[in-house]
């Protein structure tokens, strides 16, 4: 981070996480009505650290993660009500010039899918280089000269040569890497993954999560991995939270969560995934459908797909339960789930 | 990309040819006799008559006239009209004025066009979207001569901004009003092309992308969103220069430019086929040349594109 920013976002002085989402509500205005994405969601990432951040498709994971970047489209979005702490600063009263200094420097973000991220028309070298020339003023040749040695860092074979190749000449696993490449160019304090490894072949998931989950060793960021895919963070997660209608259910450090999940959702999502010790049964399945973010259900969010479900719970929105000094859960019987033993 | 082109090229040979000929063939075809109407009022005397048609050739088989044509085509030998003036210095003369009237409307159409269409796709559904909107719809319903004829009469006639016609010189500010008229259609139509280019692009991921960079909005737009959407404006623009030079028969007819245009229309009027198969040549040539190059230039604008 340069100087400039240090000024801007000020340093050391708070006393919370580096990066703190705080009761973010954001909806999107449709013809339709309106749709509420994100209904209060709060989560922290200190430096060093990775929160995964859980759900399905129109759970809000994404929208969140757009806001902290401010990249959402607005309209449609509009950001009713929360904060994103930066270091102490709130983003979302940051004029959009300092806001943009951010981007990139403070914090960056990696997509889904990379093809499409990354832009045809220019070698790939010279949209990692942009980083360096734009944010840092560097020469033309010495941000290319850069460039290779990101894309060296990220394991490119042959970065040298192929540093003047287009994204359409990549496999799907290098266009992912040169995407990182470009995301950590700046050495940012926070990385936001969303879906990093969707897009790819198994193997090379894990070659990805791998590469991911080195960088942030080596260089301390705090990593923020959005995923719909369990299986994917198991290992390189330290804390989960599962969001489910634009809200946070469960807020947990990965091995407890692994190990007794305490809300039904995060309970369903652990039963539905394949195991072998398992082979022959029936997988397990959520019934029901996500929610319609036009209609949100009354009270508890999950509650139509809910086999815990109590009369309560169509009527009462269940606050974020204390279950321990880190663990939380948004369901009122959270002790009834967590009974139900272990995993 | 250099086999590609060279491929390309010999691809021409075949479509020259078959173009010249039908060309020729079609202008021997016309009916009525080029020399009988030249000795006044009195019908010209079968001797004279003669002796024109054997000078010409003609007498001859259409095969053996589309055969001298080709040689004399191949030798820079465009010999003389019916009344025994070099073809070559009359295309000479004529050349130059309409290549710049068609640079300057190709020039019109990609500034304003292409200006336009980005500030109506930004600001999609703003006021300035809707005044392009509108205007373009008035520019593309409106035929070309009707165009010219107007601001001729308004700006020349009425308000006297202008002179009514351009002089010999047809030097560039007289040409300004003309090549905006012979650009009016393109203009509008590149606008509308641009601006659904902007918009398109302005939702893509790699924009998305740029933002996330921390680029500046001007970066953002200027470089990473521009350099994609105007990669079909540019090859609409380059295809379009072949039909500009024969949309300016008309603009040329109305300003009473002496370019190309003008010439092409006294020939046809005279029967002159001397000049209306050199000109309709050169202007098939024009058309193949700059399609081509826009192939080649589409490869570099985009480098998906692969020449195989």
């Amino acid at each position: 981070m340069t100087e400039v920013l240090s000024e801007q976002v000020g340093r050391g002085s708070h006393s919370g996480a580096l990066l703190e989402v705080d009761d973010l509500h954001v909806e999107f205005r449709t013809r339709a009505g309106v749709a509420k994405a994100v209904n209060g969601v709060t989560y922290s990432v200190d430096a060093g650290e990775t929160l995964a951040v859980l759900g399905e498709s129109g759970s809000g994971k994404s929208v969140t993660a757009q806001t902290i970047m401010g990249i959402l489209d607005m309209p449609p979005g509009k950001i009713t009500g929360g904060e994103i702490r930066f270091r102490g600063v709130d983003l979302l009263k940051l004029p959009e010039d300092q806001r943009r200094r951010v981007r990139g420097e403070g914090i960056s973000m990696v997509f889904q899918d990379a093809l499409s991220a990354l832009n045809p028309v220019f070698p790939v070298g010279w949209q990692i280089a942009e980083m360096f020339r734009m944010h840092r003023g560097t020469s033309r040749a010495e941000a290319k000269k850069k460039a290779v040695e990101l894309m060296d860092r990220v394991r490119i074979p042959a970065a040298k040569d192929r540093v003047n190749d287009f994204p359409h000449q990549f496999s799907g696993g290098m266009r992912q890497r040169i995407m990182i490449a470009m995301a950590i160019a700046l050495d940012p304090e926070i990385l936001i993954a969303d879906e990093p490894t969707t897009a790819l072949d198994v193997t090379v998931q894990a070659q990805i999560m791998g590469l991911l989950a080195e960088l942030q060793r080596d260089s301390n960021m705090g990593l923020i991995l959005i995923t719909h895919d369990l299986g994917v963070v198991a290992d390189v997660a330290d804390k989960i939270a599962v969001m489910y209608g634009g809200r946070i259910v469960e807020n947990a450090p990965v091995h407890d969560l692994y190990k007794n999940p305490a809300h039904p959702y995060s309970k369903g999502l652990l039963e539905s995934i394949p195991r072998v010790d398992h082979k022959g049964q029936e997988l397990y399945a959520i019934k029901g459908l996500p929610p319609n973010l036009l209609e949100m259900p009354t009270g508890c969010a999950f509650h139509p797909r809910c086999p815990y479900r109590r009369d309560n719970c169509v009527t009462d929105v269940p606050p974020l339960y204390t279950i321990s000094g880190t663990r939380g859960s948004a369901c009122h019987y959270w002790r009834e789930v967590i009974d139900e033993g272990e995993h | 990309m250099g086999r590609y082109a060279i491929r390309r090229l010999l691809q021409l040979v075949p479509v020259v040819l078959g173009t010249t000929f039908i060309i020729n063939y079609m202008v021997w075809q016309l009916p009525g006799d080029p020399f009988a109407g030249r000795c006044g009022q009195r019908p010209c005397p079968d001797s004279y008559v003669t002796a024109m048609r054997e000078q010409f050739g003609l007498d001859q088989p259409i095969l053996v006239q589309y055969w001298s044509f080709l040689k004399n085509l191949l030798t820079g030998n465009l010999g003389t009209d019916f009344n025994g003036v070099s073809v070559a210095t009359q295309l000479g003369d004529a050349w130059p004025i309409t290549i710049r009237l068609a640079l300057m409307a190709v020039l019109f159409e990609a500034i304003i066009g292409i200006g336009a269409g980005v500030l109506s796709g930004l600001k999609r559904g703003g006021f300035l979207d809707n005044v392009v909107t509108i205007s373009t719809l008035f520019l593309l319903s409106l035929p070309i001569f009707v165009t010219g004829y107007l601001l001729q009469w308004i700006l020349g006639v009425q308000f006297h901004v202008i002179e009514p016609t351009v002089t010999d010189e047809a030097t560039i500010p007289e040409l300004i009003v003309p090549a905006l008229v012979l650009a009016s259609l393109n203009m509008a139509f590149t606008a509308r092309l641009t601006r659904t280019s902007i918009v398109e692009n302005l939702r893509a991921d790699y924009v998305r992308t740029a933002v996330a960079k921390g680029l500046t909005n001007r970066r953002v737009v200027g470089i990473h969103l521009l350099r994609n959407s105007l990669i079909p404006v540019l090859t609409f623009l380059g295809t379009e220069v072949g039909s500009l030079m024969s949309g300016a028969i008309i603009t040329e007819g109305i300003f009473n430019i002496h370019g190309i245009g003008g010439l092409l229309w006294r020939a046809i009027n005279g029967q002159d086929y001397t000049i209306v198969v050199p000109v309709a040549t050169l202007l098939v040539l024009v058309y193949l040349l700059s399609n081509l190059l826009v192939d080649l230039l589409y490869g570099v604008l985009d480098p998906r594109i692969r020449y195989e």
